[in-house]
């Protein structure tokens, strides 16, 4: 009973003397208390039109433990300067402190330019409401750093953030071979910015995007062809070289777009490993898959290795062929050479006889 | 023969049709190296500077097809004109292998080690010719079946698996670089750099060539036609 007296004595004590003590912008701290009439209500809420619930509740303590736990409301939500709201209240701006050369001390990066030169940021310009703005991915109270696990764009949650958008893309990735890894927590799998970027999303259709289709085969090499990140798994990494060496490698890279990429193959959000059935490339799915392109594909086209390297002996008939034509080249360039000046010395001795 | 041309001691060695014939083969088979090749060894520079000069890959390939197909054309007359022509008959019966050639081509060997005396007196047509003409027609045979194959991928897929075209495309490829190389190695010395003809056999151009150069290069062609009272 003495203990809880003394803790209540404290905390009156404190909540009476704290503010007096790290002394704050008078007009805001009132302003948190206004506030909080309404919004620190749980039941503060309110129905949209199209039937969706706006929960409105926040208190003082929303934002603790946050970036901006030493925020208070008006920071961010400058615009309220009446209450009740005689308009809604717009969204947040975070430019108003996250630019570059800003005096808050808020993080200063280009981020927010990428953000709006990307396929984002240009649709909140063409007047999109859908689109997301910072605080969509990053969070809007509990706004932790990136790094932090618990943060809305931390590897573990980025993909979830960006399937509250994108449900249907969410929930291919979630069931294919990136999906699955990240979920048990392997560090060097991509999420989705690992392919897209972060602020720098571009639509696929743009050359700027990592995802364009000439680029596709430089982003999954980032990953697929070094030795370091594939060994752990066992995974082959001359994947993409000999890709890059195939009819579809070389017209991707002389700027083809119709021609087949890494994911025109092996699937985009849904690339599952090939004993997978699902897989897009399992030999039985390779009729299906490659006949997206080649009308009338037949299992054929999955009889022999797809990416195949004429330089090593793995590849068989193949390796064993090129060896055959590089040697005969070889030895025909020797034997012509050796003819040649053979004949051109026995040349010369003919003309000395006939003399 | 005229009788301007017996006066200069010119003899006629390739009609106009084999000239037409040659020089189609020339400039196609220069096509469809500098369009192949530059496929084959994208990575370089060169090769990069070539096919955008040729109009980028696509375009590159269509070139290639044309001179692929024009090619073939000239393949099929030929081969009928050897078959069936008067003047083709006689040709060909000079051009087929015998046993002498080998014979021609170890004398020239030991002539040229020193080991034989005499050096192999030819007709109209010694195993070097020989060698040149059947191998650039096996040559190019191999190249356009391996050719058409690839060409029409999704045809030769029903009949054969994926395994078969990566053959093809190797086989299309190294057969290619073998033929380019006997081409330059070969041919070009045989008929430009042979101490005999340098700087170049004008026949190709011309059709005719020195009665003298006959006598000492294919002394039995020159000999025969001496005998039909032609020379």
């Amino acid at each position: 009973m003495r203990k809880f007296a003394l803790t209540a004595i404290l905390v009156f004590l404190g909540g009476a003397f704290l503010p007096g003590l790290a002394p704050r912008d008078a007009s805001a701290s009132i302003s948190l208390e206004k506030c909080t009439l309404c919004h620190g209500k749980p039941e503060f809420r309110k129905l949209l039109v199209d039937g969706q619930i706006r929960d409105l509740f926040a208190t003082g303590d929303t934002l603790a433990g946050s970036v901006h736990g030493k925020k208070v409301c008006t920071d961010c939500h400058f615009d309220v300067s009446e209450i009740p709201h005689r308009e809604r209240p717009k969204r947040v701006t975070c430019t108003h402190c996250h630019f570059k050369g800003n005096h808050e001390g808020a993080p200063q990066s280009d981020n927010v330019l990428a953000y709006f030169d990307s396929a984002h940021g240009k649709a909140i310009a063409r007047g999109n409401t859908k689109a997301p703005l910072c605080q969509d991915c990053h969070g809007s109270h509990a706004i932790l750093k990136a790094k932090d696990p618990g943060s809305k764009v931390a590897r573990g949650n980025v993909a979830e953030t960006c399937g509250k958008c994108h449900m249907e893309i969410y929930a291919q990735f979630k069931g294919s071979i990136h999906g699955t890894a990240l979920a048990k927590g392997i560090a060097e799998v991509p999420s989705c910015p690992g392919c897209h970027g972060e602020h720098r999303i571009y639509s696929r259709n743009d050359p700027k995007s990592t995802i364009y289709s000439t680029h596709v085969s430089e982003q999954c090499s980032k990953c697929h062809s070094s030795i370091k990140i594939m060994g752990k798994f066992g995974i082959e990494t001359e994947q993409v070289a000999t890709y890059k060496e195939s009819f579809h490698g070389v017209a991707n890279q002389f700027g083809s777009r119709t021609v087949a990429n890494c994911s025109s193959c092996h699937g985009v959000h849904d690339i599952r490993p090939p004993d997978d059935p699902l897989s897009m490339v399992n030999p039985k799915n390779v009729p299906k898959t490659c006949g997206k392109c080649h009308p009338g594909a037949n299992p054929n086209f999955a009889v022999g290795k797809i990416h195949v390297d004429a330089k090593k002996k793995e590849s068989g008939i193949i390796y064993w062929t090129a060896t055959f034509f590089k040697w005969l080249t070889i030895c025909t360039m020797l034997a012509l050479v050796a003819h040649i000046f053979l004949d051109m010395y026995g040349r010369t001795r003919r003309l000395r006889g006939e003399r | 023969m005229s009788h301007a041309d017996l006066a200069a001691g010119k003899v006629i060695r390739m009609s106009l049709l084999f000239r037409i014939q040659h020089l189609l083969l020339t400039v196609l088979l220069t096509v469809l190296a500098v369009t192949g090749f530059a496929l084959m060894y994208h990575g370089n520079s060169l090769a990069q500077w070539l096919i955008r000069l040729e109009g980028g890959v696509q375009n590159r390939g269509i070139v290639h097809r044309v001179a692929a197909v024009l090619l073939m054309a000239n393949l099929v007359y030929h081969a009928f004109y050897m078959l069936f022509s008067r003047e083709g008959k006689p040709e060909l019966r000079q051009l087929f292998f015998t046993k002498r050639d080998f014979d021609d081509f170890f004398q020239s060997l030991r002539y040229n080690l020193g080991t034989a005396k005499e050096y192999p007196r030819f007709g109209k047509y010694g195993y070097k010719e020989k060698f040149q003409y059947w191998g650039a027609t096996g040559g190019v045979l191999l190249i356009a079946m391996s050719g058409f194959m690839l060409w029409a991928e999704e045809f030769s897929m029903l009949f054969f698996p994926k395994f078969v075209l990566d053959l093809a495309l190797i086989i299309h490829g190294y057969q290619g670089l073998l033929g380019f190389v006997l081409l330059y190695l070969w041919h070009i010395y045989n008929v430009h750099l042979h101490p005999s003809v340098f700087p170049m056999n004008p026949s190709w151009i011309t059709g005719k060539v020195s009665a003298e150069w006959l006598r000492r290069e294919h002394p039995l062609e020159y000999e025969k036609l001496k005998g039909e009272g032609l020379l």
